[in-house]
């Protein structure tokens, strides 16, 4: 087992610092890994036409169509954080891309003191089904920050989108704050509402059924509500550095630094030492099939020196791992995107076998760059992994391991499986393509009402 | 002597041929199926959007597939319920046989009926995963292909998205309550080409991927105008 865990080794004065320290626990053919200590300054976003090249001048041209009518019709994107999760590296994209098309699109952020941030952090985690008992002053203080912002905010636009619970109560209350503006609101749901806290969600079941539409991920994540509610799937950027396409010279690179032999098949699971991703489980899973077919594991992720579980995990992982050369443990600070990106491209097989899961973007970016991917079929993994079609679903250590074995021993059915899946990630999962749903949905809902 | 009735001549088109396409947003509906029996229910009261989705629309968005998926029915009781049977015979539904959602809602419905009459004891065997029904919205568009002559439709075929091409050649027949496409019947009635009309209407969706299908098309085109 090798494990690689960057090191603070300062080596500039400014801009981002570079991590090269030879650990005491790599063998010693190898190379110190050297991956940036702190976060690389941001690339600038991508152009709507430079999506051209991958996605078709007919698909560009659809949503220039889309975005004309209504003409003039504006968008609001309210969300908690401006930067960091998801949300915020999606709106990052989609609202600079929305303003190419003339959509023009305002971004407002809520503000919230760490009261009402350590009430919604339990509210998410109670709306995912943890326990958790709602307080009379929980509430008062989640009221009284979306009362403060919405006081705060203008609300001129003509679509409002609010994403997740955080800023849901800006819609006011049932006495209808909400018609102060003519404009439709949209709650957009990140979250998987299968299973909510029944307190949580009878809390904030008042505000969501005053919205005009709602969003979800998937189709299971959706409740029984009295508006329309629309399914879209989260999506990748194929421009972005954890997705874009990379010179061979620089994923040979980083296989070197990383100790990976690119002359034997190389199987890969990314993701955070989570015990829902079953990092363990991959390891089993990997030794069962070792014994017919010769590979190497890579499990890239990280979480591990900021998470005390995370740690817990990794630990697990390691003892799981024992001493085999051909483990290759990488535990990543979080702004490695090009290296998670080439280890995705140097993979043979890549796995997400998680126990449970939200969408599975690392599954997404796997399909993404047309590699056979075996992956459990829980969340939203069989939206995107049509079993024997786009892909492998397994639901046991046992079924991960066969399917490892079978597509490293038929690398057709293996090619073409990535073939398939990449094509499924073009049509369905690419940023362009939530853009076309925004399109829609903005005209669905506005024309709608001009009707 | 042959006569120009008994020839096809190969002519300015009488209309232009506009391309447009269709963009849908998937919209997810109340209807949920654990069982074939609530399947059956289900199919009963769904809305056609919810057919058309779960058949037509779901041909659109797995396009790239040549074998293995016919629509969302057959897969689910092939993946989820196990039942290989009920899946074959779903997957044998071809939506180009039906000019209207109800009567390919009946036929589905005929299907699972069928083998729940046949195999009683399937109706209330629980699936391994839920069947949730969604419906599509649709909103129509154009493009900038307009075909003048049957260079540019050549043209305008190669070029425009598989969405135009799936708008034109596969939902179509809601829209014309014939058993054709808009290809087929600008063809024939407007460039007199009836042979290439009917040879375009004869392409299998079903054992080709919908960029395999625009190929075929296109040969066909060319091939009028050699």
């Amino acid at each position: 087992m090798k494990l690689v865990k960057p090191q603070t080794a300062t080596t500039e004065q400014d801009g981002p610092k570079l991590s090269a320290q030879p650990q005491p626990m790599l063998p010693d053919r190898r190379k110190a890994p050297r991956t940036w200590e702190t976060p690389p300054a941001p690339v600038a976003p991508p152009h709507l036409d430079d999506y051209q090249s991958i996605v078709g001048a007919a698909e560009i041209d659809e949503l220039r169509f889309l975005a004309r009518e209504p003409k003039g019709k504006t968008v609001k994107m309210v969300n908690s954080t401006a930067v960091g999760g998801g949300v915020a590296e999606m709106l990052n994209r989609l609202v600079p891309l929305l303003g190419e098309l003339d959509v023009t699109t305002h971004w407002d952020v809520i503000t919230g003191g760490n009261d009402f941030f350590e009430v919604t952090k339990a509210f998410h985690n109670a709306l995912h089904g943890d326990e958790y008992h709602l307080t009379r002053a929980a509430q008062e203080i989640f009221l009284a920050y979306n009362e403060q912002n919405r006081q705060r905010m203008q609300f001129a636009e003509d679509m409002i989108v609010i994403h997740d619970p955080q800023p849901a109560a800006l819609i006011g209350s049932k006495t209808g704050s909400k018609k102060d503006s003519p404009a439709r609101w949209v709650w957009r749901c990140h979250i998987d509402l299968s299973n909510p806290n029944p307190q949580v969600w009878g809390f904030l079941r008042p505000f969501i059924e005053q919205y005009d539409a709602a969003i979800f991920s998937s189709q299971s994540f959706a409740r029984q509500l009295c508006m329309p509610q629309y399914l879209f799937y989260p999506c990748i950027d194929p421009l972005s550095e954890k997705n874009k396409e990379l010179d061979e010279s620089f994923v040979q690179k980083v296989c070197d630094e990383f100790g990976i032999d690119r002359s034997r098949p190389v199987v890969t699971q990314v993701s955070r030492f989570d015990r829902l991703k079953d990092p363990v489980g991959v390891v089993q899973a990997f030794k069962l099939a070792r014994k017919y077919v010769d590979c190497q594991l890579v499990l890239a992720g990280g979480g591990a020196s900021d998470d005390p579980e995370g740690a817990l995990v990794l630990k697990e992982v390691k003892e799981a791992a024992g001493d085999d050369p051909d483990i290759i443990i990488l535990d990543l600070p979080p702004w490695c995107a090009l290296e998670i990106n080439a280890l995705q491209r140097a993979s043979t097989i890549v796995v997400q076998k998680s126990i449970k899961e939200g969408f599975g973007l690392t599954v997404t970016e796997a399909l993404w760059k047309g590699k056979p991917t075996i992956a459990g079929a829980v969340g939203g993994i069989p939206n995107q992994i049509i079993h024997k079609l786009t892909g492998m679903l397994v639901h046991s250590v046992e079924g991960c391991a066969y399917q490892v074995r079978y597509l490293l021993t038929h690398p057709e059915f293996a090619a073409q499986l990535g073939r398939n899946g990449r094509e499924h990630v073009k049509e369905n999962f690419l940023i362009t393509t939530n853009v076309r749903r925004w399109l829609l949905l903005r005209r669905i809902l506005l024309q709608e009402r001009a009707a | 002597m042959t006569t120009t009735a008994q020839i096809p001549q190969l002519r300015t088109p009488v209309k232009p041929f506009y391309f447009n396409t269709s963009a849908h947003l998937l919209r997810i509906t109340t209807q949920k199926a654990n069982t074939l029996a609530e399947l059956l229910d289900a199919l009963r009261e769904c809305p056609d959007d919810s057919i058309f989705q779960h058949t037509f629309r779901t041909l659109q968005e797995h396009h790239f597939l040549r074998e293995g998926f016919s629509n969302d029915f057959a897969h689910w009781a092939l993946a989820a319920c196990n039942e290989p049977s009920l899946a074959e015979q779903l997957a044998g539904v071809d939506v180009r046989e039906f000019t209207s959602l109800g009567e390919l809602r009946e036929r589905f419905v005929q299907i699972v009926e069928k083998h729940l009459h046949l195999n009683p004891g399937d109706a209330s065997r629980l699936a391994e995963e839920t069947f949730y029904f969604c419906a599509a919205d649709i909103v129509m568009l154009p493009t900038n292909f307009v075909a003048e002559t049957m260079q540019d439709f050549a043209k305008g075929l190669r070029e425009v998205s598989v969405h135009s091409i799936h708008h034109h050649f596969i939902e179509a027949r809601l829209r014309l309550k014939l058993m054709s496409n808009d290809f087929s019947q600008w063809l024939h009635e407007d460039v007199g080409l009836t042979e290439a009309a009917r040879a375009v209407n004869r392409i299998d969706i079903y054992t080709a991927t919908l960029e395999g299908v625009r190929g075929q098309i296109v040969r066909i085109v060319e091939r009028a105008l050699m």
